[in-house]
């Protein structure tokens, strides 16, 4: 099977690339939840230099395009384990500013009530399962979900997402053997953004991950992680293979961690040129610059987003610390029912009609 | 006196004056033999009091040279008793031990305390690890201990069949089910005023057994009466000597105070202890000692327990200042008193200074008694049997019913020297308002 | 009612509830063709075909994250470790991903997982190991232990219905030496202790295996009445049964065939020292596996292993304490 490659890998593509699926309400809709990520993270950030976060801080600045890109593609069927660094798909499938900072405060309105810190959620209510922190657990679990799509004949896929370090673990391999194996529909996203904390991917691996999926007997695919176009196109394809029957597929986002690995990080052991390259091709920018170019107007756009980010943040402000008593609470469900059964929103204009397609 | 390290050739060990009311005490046993090694504050004679029984520990290190007084015999306080050599060493042969070098097996099997082996010439006072007959401690059991607790077992009189004798909680059950257990209602035996207890019958006097051969009765040979025993004879005797006593009765229900001291845990004596307290204020014409003409009013209550201790007769402990007491802070320095009388470490200060005493000696279902004033107190109460009767009790409307209540009958025996038979029984009321209205 | 070793009724509780619920899956390696290592799922495959009997890769983390991703999405996997030592490799998506994930996130992780443990057949430090205490201590995670035919029936079928992850062990060596009377049909067995048989003077607590060297060992011990107490479930403990036993007894000896620091049965004598103290005749006595790996040949393997001899011996002491 031969590795098919969508772009030449680390360039930033064509400016003007535009999926043939992808209406403009679509392309607004990207770079609506790209500025949503953001500016969600920068006031995530300044809450956090109020000493309103407890704990660590990590985001995704730069890296916008991975999870708005591929989640854009995903149906409201499918299930996703989203990365700490892909806020933007929690927003692709409904969750909430004003939840999303009370997750970040420790609130008791956030995703996981408190119980869990930062992005290290999955809101069940949107088709979602929280991820944990040692990587790329989640493999494997998407892959268990896709087993079991496969396994009762259902159309849909899972789609996770991991950085480069993950590729090193041996959960990498075991995902990657066994969806190879079984042909499973799970999508593979790797978030190459060049660093593991202070560890180059040089020091990672010999051999890219990308070809290594070859190797386990399914496509790797190099895309550009800074054009959510191309990201949406991948994963577009991925999810067709998927359903087809056809498989996994491995989608190496070629991106750049342009903040430290968290907010105690000033990232000194990164060259600045290489930022200063990589801050070229931000991927707000360049979806921005795109939508400019065939009129929108992106200003009112920003204003628009930022009113949201200000209602949720001071809904989120509002909402209590939960209740010290409850600490040792909820370890096991005693109820019955199954609880991961809602599907989440997909606004790609795709599946307007036909449902999942 | 002998503690430090100066050689001074003899020493004299004195009878001690065991608080200030005693003068003279009697030599119970002679621990030590004329020729043994004593170190500083070895026990090395037990002696009597009418206070106290005690040991006396050495006054110095040294080799007993003399004993002056026999055991049995009775002196003034200050009496030389024994001296001792100070310029001996220990290891040092002598008659006793015919050259052989002392070891502690020949002193064990001698029945001594085997002396401190110490090479040192000049025995420390802190070496003092009074090598007392080692009194074997024993530990019990969690379990063991709270079913002692709630029964009110004497530890001590429980035969253990565990390891090494340990008392396990089949042994404490099986204590309990032989009869001890009907102390468990009752109160912990330990309030047994002698003056009605009866004199041990004389130690022959046969029941008429109905095959009794007539003729000549030889009775046992006479024993002579304990040294506690005849103290506590002379005592009572002298009591009922000096004193005009009168004896009066009130019925008192008991039903209140039961059910409160089973929810705090303790005796209902020390319901009754305090409420005597509290009536003594009211009435501190009770609160007093009657010596010759001098009559003394006290502010404290210094409350006595009778205690029994068993056929060796009976001791009072004293809890001096009762009245700053609440009833659990009474129900624990009873219960520790008696045991410390019961394991024989009372202090001399213990015993002393008692303003008016309480006897209890219901735990075999006497229900009256007349005690006999604790001398030069003026009065003293008996606290019987709490049983249960058929009592007529009024309601708040007047109407009379038949009611079972756990009801008892105070006794107080009190000096009409000192006082009236109606101040006594405004006392006895008082006291019976309280326990009755809790 | 028929009668059945401990390893059938294992095999009993998978089919029947395969039979019921069409969401019940096998995962493990080498349990479909072959039937597993111990032929616990001996044909399975002829009835249930290769994808409800799924010999997977040779990837204990795969089996137990799969599981979890298949458990969210609503089947009810039941994996199987070839031998408990192996679920070492499998530990992080168990205590990481499946033990967490209804406390961080409300999403109940509804996966057993069998463990074959346990040793005394010369299976040496790899495969005999008796690793419930590491679950023990990863919160949101039971674990349950099987002593009986009767219970390796009814705990299994209960801990594939209960919703939230479960280590089941069952004891290797109790496969085909232990037989009794299994009820026909579907039952579900609580996790709560049992009383394997009554006694007065003292109480021997112990779980899987080891409730039948502590039955063999106090079955005459100079008239004493001994109480056995089979746990049957560590997590959750059943405090109230173990209290009210040793309140009745006084004495209490605990028996583990599990390395002995903080094993199952510290805990136990944790909670008796801490709850039943005023009810105590005696030391809490404990006899286990000393802290060594579990050695290969026979005579070094029985030297480590908890014996009828030496519980006989510490439960002499214990009552004559």
């Amino acid at each position: 099977m031969a590795t098919e490659t969508a772009q030449p890998r680390g360039s930033a593509g064509p400016a003007d690339a535009v999926s043939e699926h992808l209406t403009l309400d679509d392309r607004v809709a990207l770079l609506r939840y790209m500025l949503l990520m953001r500016g969600l993270e920068e006031r995530a950030m300044n809450l956090y230099r109020q000493g309103k976060v407890p704990g660590s801080f990590y985001d995704g600045y730069g890296q916008e395009a991975v999870s708005v890109g591929a989640a854009f593609a995903m149906s409201p069927q499918d299930r996703l384990c989203v990365l700490h660094r892909d806020l933007g798909a929690h927003l692709i499938r409904g969750v909430t500013p004003a939840r999303i900072l009370a997750q970040y405060m420790g609130r008791e309105g956030g995703i996981t009530g408190g119980r869990d810190g930062n992005v290290h959620f999955g809101d069940y209510r949107v088709g979602c399962v929280g991820m944990v922190s040692m990587l790329p657990d989640m493999m494997l679990v998407a892959t268990g979900m896709a087993m079991a799509f496969k396994l009762r004949g259902e159309k849909r896929c899972a789609i996770t997402w991991f950085g480069d370090g993950s590729t090193s673990r041996g959960d990498f391999h075991e995902a990657m053997n066994w969806a190879g194996v079984q042909r499973l529909p799970v999508i593979f996203v790797l978030e190459n953004n060049q660093y593991a904390y202070s560890t180059p991917t040089r020091e990672q691996y010999a051999v890219d991950p990308v070809e290594r999926a070859q190797a386990y007997g399914f496509p790797g695919i190099s895309v550009d992680g800074n054009d959510p176009e191309a990201m949406f196109e991948a994963a577009r394809v991925a999810r067709e293979r998927a359903l087809a029957g056809e498989g996994p597929t491995l989608l190496e986002a070629v991106t750049m961690r342009m903040h430290g690995h968290a907010a105690h990080d000033d990232m000194k052991y990164v060259p600045k040129e290489q930022v200063e390259e990589w801050r070229r091709k931000d991927p707000i920018d360049r979806q921005e610059a795109r939508l400019r170019e065939a009129g929108v107007d992106t200003d009112a756009l920003r204003e628009e987003v930022r009113a949201a980010i200000d209602a949720g943040t001071q809904e989120a402000l509002a909402m209590p610390m939960p209740d010290p008593a409850t600490a040792t609470e909820r370890l096991f469900y005693e109820g019955d029912e199954d609880v991961l059964t809602q599907d989440g929103a997909a606004p790609w204009s795709g599946f307007d009609s036909g449902g999942d397609r | 006196m002998g503690a430090s390290g100066t050689p001074e050739p003899l020493v004299d060990v004195v009878m001690p004056q065991m608080g200030v009311s005693v003068s003279e005490g009697t030599i119970v046993a002679w621990r030590k033999q004329v020729g043994d090694w004593v170190a500083y504050e070895e026990p090395l004679v037990d002696i009597s009091t009418d206070k106290i029984d005690t040991e006396v520990p050495s006054p110095a290190a040294g080799r007993l040279t003399e004993i002056v007084v026999e055991i049995g015999t009775t002196v003034d306080v200050g009496t030389v008793l024994a001296r001792l050599a100070t310029d001996a060493r220990p290891g040092e042969p002598h008659a006793s031990e015919n050259g052989a070098p002392p070891t502690s097996e020949a002193a064990a099997a001698k029945g001594e305390t085997p002396a401190p082996a110490t090479p040192d010439p000049a025995p420390e006072p802190a070496a003092a690890t009074p090598a007392q007959a080692p009194r074997s401690r024993r530990r019990y059991s969690p379990v063991v201990s709270r079913i002692a607790e709630e029964h009110g077992v004497d530890l001590s009189q429980v035969e253990g069949t565990g390891r090494g004798g340990r008392v396990r909680k089949q042994d404490v059950l099986a204590y309990v089910e032989n009869g001890n257990g009907a102390a468990a209602e009752t109160e912990p035996p330990l309030h047994i005023e002698s003056p009605y207890r009866p004199d041990p019958a004389p130690a022959g006097a046969p029941a008429p057994a109905a095959s009794a051969p007539a003729g000549v009765y030889e009775p046992p040979a006479p024993q002579p009466l304990s040294r506690m025993r005849q103290s506590i004879g002379a005592h009572m005797k002298r009591s009922l000597e000096t004193a005009a006593t009168c004896t009066t009765w009130i019925e008192v229900d008991m039903t209140a105070v039961q059910r409160e001291r089973r929810k705090l845990g303790v005796t209902a004596l020390a319901f009754v202890a305090r409420a005597v307290i509290d009536a003594l204020r009211e009435f501190p014409a009770l609160n007093a000692w009657m010596e010759g003409e001098k009559h003394t009013v006290h502010d404290d209550v210094n409350l006595g327990i009778a205690v029994s201790l068993g056929e060796d007769g009976l001791i009072v402990p004293v809890i001096r200042s009762a009245q700053d007491l609440s009833v659990e802070g009474l129900a624990k320095r009873i219960k520790e008193l008696a045991m410390r009388a019961r394991g024989r470490a009372l202090s001399p200060d213990d015993v002393q200074a008692g303003t008016f005493t309480i006897t209890n000696p219901g735990q075999y279902g006497s229900i009256m008694a007349t005690p006999v004033i604790n001398q030069p107190q003026v009065a003293i109460l008996d606290l019987e049997a709490i049983v249960k009767r058929p009592v007529v009790v009024t309601d708040a409307q007047g109407d009379d019913s038949i009611a079972i209540r756990e009801m008892t009958i105070l006794g107080l025996s009190w000096d009409h020297r000192a006082l009236d038979g109606a101040l006594s029984a405004q006392f006895l009321a008082a006291v019976k308002r309280r326990l009755e209205g809790l | 009612m028929a009668t059945m070793t401990y390893l059938q009724a294992i095999s009993d509780a998978l089919r029947e509830e395969m039979r019921s619920d069409e969401r019940v899956l096998l995962m493990g390696e080498d349990i479909g063709v072959f039937g597993g290592a111990f032929k616990v799922t001996d044909r399975f495959i002829e009835e249930f075909g290769p994808q409800r009997v799924m010999d997977t890769p040779l990837a204990e983390s795969g089996i137990i994250g799969t599981a979890v991703g298949a458990a969210v999405v609503g089947l009810r996997p039941v994996c199987e470790m070839q031998f408990s030592d192996f679920v070492a490799c499998g530990f992080d998506q168990l205590v990481n991903v499946a033990g967490k994930m209804y406390y961080r996130q409300g999403l109940p992780v509804n996966v057993t997982v069998r463990l074959p443990s346990g040793g005394g057949f010369s299976g040496g430090p790899f495969h005999s190991q008796n690793p419930e205490a590491w679950f023990m201590h990863a919160p949101g995670l039971k674990v349950v232990a099987p002593s009986t035919a009767e219970d390796a029936k009814g705990l299994l079928i209960r801990a594939i219905r209960d919703r939230n992850p479960v280590v089941y062990m069952e004891h290797k060596h109790l496969y085909r030496r232990v037989k009794g009377e299994v009820p026909d049909g579907l039952y579900e067995t609580d996790f709560t202790a049992r009383v394997a048989r009554p006694g007065t003077d003292l109480t021997v607590i112990a779980y899987g295996a080891m409730v039948h060297t502590a039955l063999e060992a106090t079955e005459d011990l100079d008239g004493a009445s001994v109480e056995v107490l089979d746990l049957r479930s560590l997590v959750p403990l059943d405090r109230d049964a173990i209290l009210a036993s040793v309140r009745k007894t006084s004495k209490a000896l605990i028996v583990d065939e599990a390395n002995e620091t903080c094993a199952a049965g510290a805990q136990v004598a944790a909670l008796i020292a801490e709850h039943a103290f005023e009810d105590l005749d005696g030391p809490v006595r404990r006899i286990a596996t000393p802290d060594v790996p579990i050695p290969f040949s026979p005579p070094l393997e029985q030297a480590v292993l908890p014996s009828v001899e030496r519980v006989k011996e510490a439960a002499r002491e214990l009552l004559e304490y």
